[in-house]
């Protein structure tokens, strides 16, 4: 079986993206309406939005980055995993009720329909629908050269793809992604999801069991050899330092409820009551996943330390290496197709929100009125959106990386800071006001862009995402308790009492 | 009257920026953010632990409590007013005392190992750091609990889903 390896991989991969465009093909069928376009007509059941929910937080950063994260910095970034149990906690708790029940009353398709509902304003709408487009591009962007770096390094092991370039990668790996989020926009993208979840689940238990078995005495083996190395690297709070890892915890665990791409999957369930069962489902399915992060990251520092695997080039590097060195290859195959379903799936819901806030929220918030025939502009800035976003991540790949770099870095922490007081606090706060929320989306944006541009250094590893976040919590708050808060719609009004 | 769930959260997160900037102007301590490994490029050190932690360690201490103050709280502000009963809040204070125990552990287990430099394992994992990896993992439980076996009492009754069908209806949305 060693003999066929790559051949294994590529067979695995390939039967994942030819699942997704006969996906694509089935949901075209079904998706009628820009309404079923973006949030498949609200009509989903549990099981499929806890797999979609979840699989759309664990991006290929999640698959890559996470390992290379662990191996580089010790435990620093499990801080970014274990607080995910109460991130979603969180999430459903000040949101999933409430944009569920809004989303109906209103007829919204976006998280700017629903901010504009709640605080009767389009400079929020606006604020929003410009704070998802910035940080869709460089999501995007970094998801795209993501996958198709992988691709160029799995085709470029078999003697027939050995010369293939990294734009070949994109092209292909690209238009995959684009036919099946055109054809079937969200009920395409939320069933290649429900696939995508469970590869990635049965990878995460397979690469634990495979990492638990690279020294003889397990993972304390592993870990008494960083120890021995290093204490801080294994112990709670890793070589990045205590405040670096609590602003992670802070940022990922409260910030997960201001991530658009998930809370917007919060309005597509049929029933409110379903939200009882797709709050543990979705957390169960996301931390069977993370473990691949987890258990990756600390088996290949100790492999290095012990002198059992060479030094990696880039810490990215983890993940593939130890798929090569320590796996067999059904199982390299299996992690390699969940590794495309974590990029894809992220990618997906990506474009979707991009794609409505450009063609729905920002002419909606600037004109008064959506665009005509929805569903078709739909389709044709799914396409330019993806096809920017490759231009822009090879760009950044050949000539300067400095920009996709800024917005990729720029995403969570600015979706964090901006959107969850707006969206999370504001549904739950009648007091919020229209003015608390455009200072706190306007200073999230503005501390996140200065943070990145002049790569200033916090001391002890503060990040700039936490002072944006902590920053626009207060002053959403404290705004919004020193205005005149302009009296709800009737309707509205009643909705947050309930 | 103003919201007094909202006005906690507005001391709460206050307070934290205030430690938050405490901690910006405190002595910075070299490498406090970890240093490249000696040998191994790629690979980041923390060095002296207990000298990292010797001029914030107490205020990043009481941010994390606070912050873990925040999350029971922002839970309470997701429940309607007319179901944050006595035994929610009896529940939220279970599950913030749950949360404290565990950062105090972790925290403190740390500490413990800085002085002693001898720790057990549970799971794989030095002790501080099992505390850290399954405990805060598991530190939601009871909060996951709370919605999902409490969810007719405390997130939507049947009582809310009647409004709620009844709202729609009069706006036409049904």
């Amino acid at each position: 079986m060693e003999a066929y390896r790559q051949e294994i991989i590529i067979g695995a991969v390939l039967v994942y993206m030819v699942f997704c465009v006969l996906t694509g093909l089935w949901a075209m069928r079904r998706t009628k309406s820009s309404s079923d376009f973006f949030i498949a007509g609200r009509g989903l059941g549990p099981i499929v939005v806890s797999l979609a929910l979840f699989s759309s937080t664990l991006s290929g950063f999640g698959f890559v980055g996470g390992p290379g994260l662990v191996y580089s910095t010790g435990v620093s970034s499990f801080w970014m995993i274990v607080i995910s149990s109460t991130g979603y906690a969180l999430g459903f708790f000040l949101v999933a009720k409430r944009i569920r029940m809004i989303a109906s009353l209103r007829n919204c398709i976006s998280l700017p329909d629903v901010a504009a509902a709640r605080y009767g304003s389009e400079p929020v709408r606006f604020l929003l629908a410009l704070t998802i487009v910035l940080g869709v591009m460089g999501y995007l962007a970094t998801q795209i050269l993501a996958m198709a770096v992988v691709m160029q390094a799995i085709l470029s092991g078999t003697e027939t793809f050995a010369n293939i370039g990294l734009i070949s990668c994109v092209v292909i790996s690209g238009t995959v992604l684009i036919f099946y989020c055109v054809t079937g926009g969200i009920i395409a993208s939320v069933y290649t999801d429900v696939v995508q979840g469970g590869i990635m689940m049965v990878a995460g238990v397979l690469i634990l069991i495979a990492a638990t078995s690279v020294f003889d005495g397990g993972m304390q083996e592993a870990t008494s050899i960083i120890l021995a190395d290093d204490a801080e690297a294994i112990m709670p709070f890793g070589t990045a330092g205590i405040m670096a890892s609590l602003g992670w915890f802070f940022v990922f665990g409260l910030g997960l409820a201001g991530q658009p791409h998930l809370v917007t999957k919060m309005m597509m369930n049929k029933n409110i009551a379903d939200n009882r069962t797709i709050l543990p489902m979705s957390l169960l399915g996301y931390v069977l996943a993370a473990l691949l992060w987890v258990s990756i990251g600390i088996v290949m520092r100790a492999a290095v330390l012990a002198g059992v695997s060479e030094p990696l080039a880039l810490p990215d590097d983890a993940a593939s290496v130890f798929l090569s060195a320590f796996t067999n290859p059904l199982l390299a195959g299996i992690v390699f197709a969940g590794l495309f379903a974590a990029i894809m799936s992220t990618s997906d819901a990506f474009l979707n929100i991009g794609t409505a806030a450009i063609i729905h929220d920002i002419p909606k918030a600037l004109r008064g009125k959506s665009l005509e025939n929805e569903l078709l502009w739909a389709r044709i800035v799914t396409v330019l959106l993806a096809v920017v976003a490759a231009g822009f991540a090879l760009y950044s790949h050949f000539q300067d990386a400095t920009l996709v770099a800024l917005l990729g870095a720029f995403g969570w922490a600015t979706f964090a800071s901006g959107i969850f007081p707006v969206i999370a606090i504001g549904l739950n706060w009648k007091g919020a006001s229209a003015t608390g929320a455009i200072v706190a989306i306007v200073s999230s944006l503005l501390i996140n862009f200065i943070a990145q541009l002049s790569a200033i250094q916090i001391p002890y590893g503060i990040s700039g995402g936490l002072v944006a976040f902590v920053t626009s919590m207060v002053l959403f708050i404290g705004v919004s308790l020193a205005t005149r808060t302009r009296s709800l719609d009737d309707d509205i009004d009643a909705l947050m009492d309930i | 009257m103003r919201n007094p769930i909202i006005v906690a959260i507005f001391a709460i997160c206050s307070v934290m920026a205030l430690i938050l900037l405490a901690i910006i102007v405190a002595d910075p301590i070299a490498n406090s953010g970890g240093m490249p490994h000696p040998t191994i490029a790629g690979l980041m050190v923390g060095g002296d632990g207990a000298a990292r932690l010797e001029e914030i360690g107490g205020l990043a201490f009481a941010f994390q409590c606070l912050l873990l103050l925040l999350i029971v709280a922002l839970c309470a502000l997701g429940v309607s007013p007319r179901h944050r009963t006595p035994q929610l809040y009896a529940l939220l204070l279970l599950t913030y005392l749950f949360t404290l125990l565990i950062w105090w552990q972790m925290y403190f287990g740390h500490l413990d190992y800085l002085e002693t430099r001898t720790t057990g394992y549970f799971l794989g994992f030095p002790l501080a750091t099992a505390w850290q990896m399954y405990g805060t993992w598991f530190g939601a439980i009871p909060l996951i609990l709370i919605y999902t076996l409490g969810f007719k009492k405390f997130i939507h009754s049947d009582e809310d889903e009647a409004s709620y069908q009844q709202l729609l209806k009069d706006n036409g949305m049904e």
